[in-house]
């Protein structure tokens, strides 16, 4: 069975579908950069916090809940739903900048 | 220790059940299509299961217990690397990648540059990736098999080898995705499980499972220790490389729309940070009842060993059996993903993307890293696996992340910084291999040398393509707006 190469079928997509506001798509890669750049951002200066605060301050080893030290709880659990967080409210707001860009260039 | 009958019923039900669902996805798969991405049509819950199932290998299985074991707190970063690696592959990757309509990452090459020698550079250095990444898996198939069965090792490995070849022949994408979505809840299972039973026992006994917080305060911890610098390189190494994974890349374009690989994405956060909680829980139970694995060098085996000392009896082998199935579960889904898109790109890059080059490219895939497996020493998992990422995320992660944002990228550019991070980072691994660890030396700079590769990589995409400024590619206007533009409603 020969079937046609998939990467060359690919490029003719590309050159077909050539939209002419190119201003509006780079005012949204902007937006978007923009927004991934700052959850990236907001998400590491906690992560890197986190680290500070356990090698600064190693007497947090002594707060212990149901006999686990703090950290173990921040590190093991608390990162979690963090990382969640930011997952969702990215995905909201990039999809709110695709509907701005919609909105503009239809 | 572990009935090795039953452990051995436990690995051969495992491989069944993966060979049946294999086989029924065989008669929905006929097309090229069907073959490389599932016909692009599979759902975010499915799809995401699918992922899980793929990333979580023999080192999130195995390797962050082992290694909560050895080193303690500092092993907690290993599991938040890797699921915030996730969190930057959506906010960098998911949704542009998507709409690229690429197969694979030599694809993307091509489309977003337009050059031959760069594809056929990029098509390598994934070949590269997936073979290291294939033998840290075959390494803990062997360990496991040999521990819970007392087999020589290398039958493991071939025997995951084996299967593999086998349900990637049978189907391609589309069958591997039932698959590995299957696997992904099988793996949950085969940790959760156990963690409650073995929880559920020490709580009648009476037994402490932190013997009192006691095995928080081990000294050992602080001589294990890799310093600082290690841990940063290694959360650097984490975040960046799960970006430029071949294996994950491709459940990517199996998503229907850009949305819909943002929505996948969140959701195979949430599975992630589920499943990570059950490793975290053993290692911790791990140094309380098999601490003596620290020292011995096989704190892989960590999980493996819980159930039978501190159960023990029928019960401690019927759990053992759960996990050492769960284990070959993780082998069998991560090799049958990094498989699939190995033999994708080989395939495409020899045999222009047929059907019958597919088959021949997956046999290539399957027995070369096979040989570099047998023909190799078992290696910390975790360790093993953090190597490979350094090397992902010096190489694949800048041209992805500067192809879907930068204009100005140019195929020099990218080019040469590619071979900078790769012979940066490949060189330090080999000279780590060759020196020997002295305290004080600066081992860790050539160990974990993501924390200046990474940049390194980066500097060199950026300056050459800015002195290349005039060689950009013509119809870059068309395919930013490709990467970008949010499909038609």
């Amino acid at each position: 069975m020969r079937v046609s190469a998939p990467a060359g079928t690919m490029l003719n997509i590309v050159r077909r579908s050539a939209p002419a506001d190119t201003f509006y798509v780079q005012s949204l890669i902007r937006s978007q950069l923009r927004l991934a750049v700052s959850v990236a951002l907001g998400f590491l200066l906690l992560l890197v916090g986190m680290a500070v605060l356990v090698v600064a301050w190693p007497q947090i080893n002594n707060i212990r809940l149901a006999t686990i030290p703090l950290p173990w709880w921040l590190l093991g659990v608390g990162v979690y739903p963090l990382i969640m967080l930011s997952a969702i409210l990215f995905t909201k707001a990039a999809a709110r900048n695709e509907a701005k860009y919609r909105s503009i260039a239809k | 220790m572990i009935n090795p009958t039953v452990a051995l019923l436990a690995v051969v039900l495992v491989c069944l059940a993966t060979v049946l669902i294999a086989v029924n996805g065989l008669r929905l798969s006929r097309t090229t299509e069907d073959f490389y991405v599932a016909s692009r049509t599979v759902k975010p819950w499915w799809n995401a299961s699918a992922i899980g199932g793929e990333y979580l290998s023999a080192a999130s299985f195995l390797g962050i217990a082992g290694l909560i074991v050895v080193s303690g707190q500092d092993a907690l970063w290993f599991p938040i690397g890797y699921t915030a690696g996730y969190l930057m592959l959506l906010l960098f990757v998911a949704a542009p990648l998507r709409r690229s309509r690429a197969y694979t990452i030599p694809d993307f090459a091509q489309i977003r540059l337009g050059s031959m020698k760069l594809r056929r550079l990029t098509s390598f250095l994934v070949v590269v990736i997936c073979w290291l990444y294939i033998v840290p898996q075959l390494h803990g198939a062997s360990l496991t098999l040999g521990i819970s069965t007392g087999l020589p090792g290398w039958i493991g490995s071939v025997l995951v080898m084996g299967i593999v070849c086998l349900t990637v022949l049978a189907g391609g994408m589309r069958s591997i995705t039932f698959v590995q979505a299957f696997q992904y809840w099988l793996k949950l299972a085969a940790l959760a499980i156990p963690v409650v039973f073995l929880l559920l026992h020490l709580e009648l006994t009476g037994d402490s499972p932190t013997l009192d917080g006691a095995i928080f305060d081990t000294a050992a911890d602080a001589a294990a220790s890799k310093g600082l610098y290690y841990n940063i390189s290694l959360i650097v190494a984490l975040l960046f490389g799960t970006l430029g994974l071949p294996h994950v890349l491709v459940r990517f374009y199996t998503n229907p729309d850009g949305p819909s690989a943002r929505k996948t994405t969140v959701i195979v956060l949430g599975l992630l940070a589920l499943f990570y909680l059950f490793p975290t829980v053993l290692g911790i139970l791990g140094r309380a009842y098999t601490s003596e694995l620290a020292t011995s060098g096989n704190a892989d085996a960590t999980v493996l060993l819980l159930p039978g000392r501190i159960l023990g009896g029928s019960a401690g082998d019927a759990l053992s059996a759960i996990i050492i199935g769960g284990a070959f579960a993780a082998f069998l889904s991560t090799s049958s993903g990094l498989v699939v898109s190995l033999a994708g790109t080989i395939s495409q890059d020899l045999f222009h993307g047929t059907v019958r080059g597919f088959r021949i490219s997956t046999l290539i895939a399957t027995v070369v890293p096979l040989l570099l497996a047998l023909g190799t020493s078992t290696f910390a998992l975790a360790g093993a696996i953090g190597s490979v990422f350094a090397f992902t995320a010096s190489t694949i992660c800048p041209l992805l992340l500067l192809g879907i944002w930068w204009r100005g990228l140019t195929v020099a550019g990218a080019m040469s910084g590619m071979l900078a991070g790769a012979v940066g980072c490949g060189s330090a691994l080999a000279l780590a291999a060759i020196l020997p660890n002295a305290p004080g030396s600066m081992h860790a700079l050539v160990a974990q040398p993501a924390a200046w590769c990474v940049p390194l990589a980066f500097l060199v995409m950026i300056t050459v393509s800015l002195a290349t400024r005039h060689r950009a590619p013509g119809r870059i206007d068309a395919v930013m707006a490709r990467l970008h533009v949010p499909e038609a409603r």
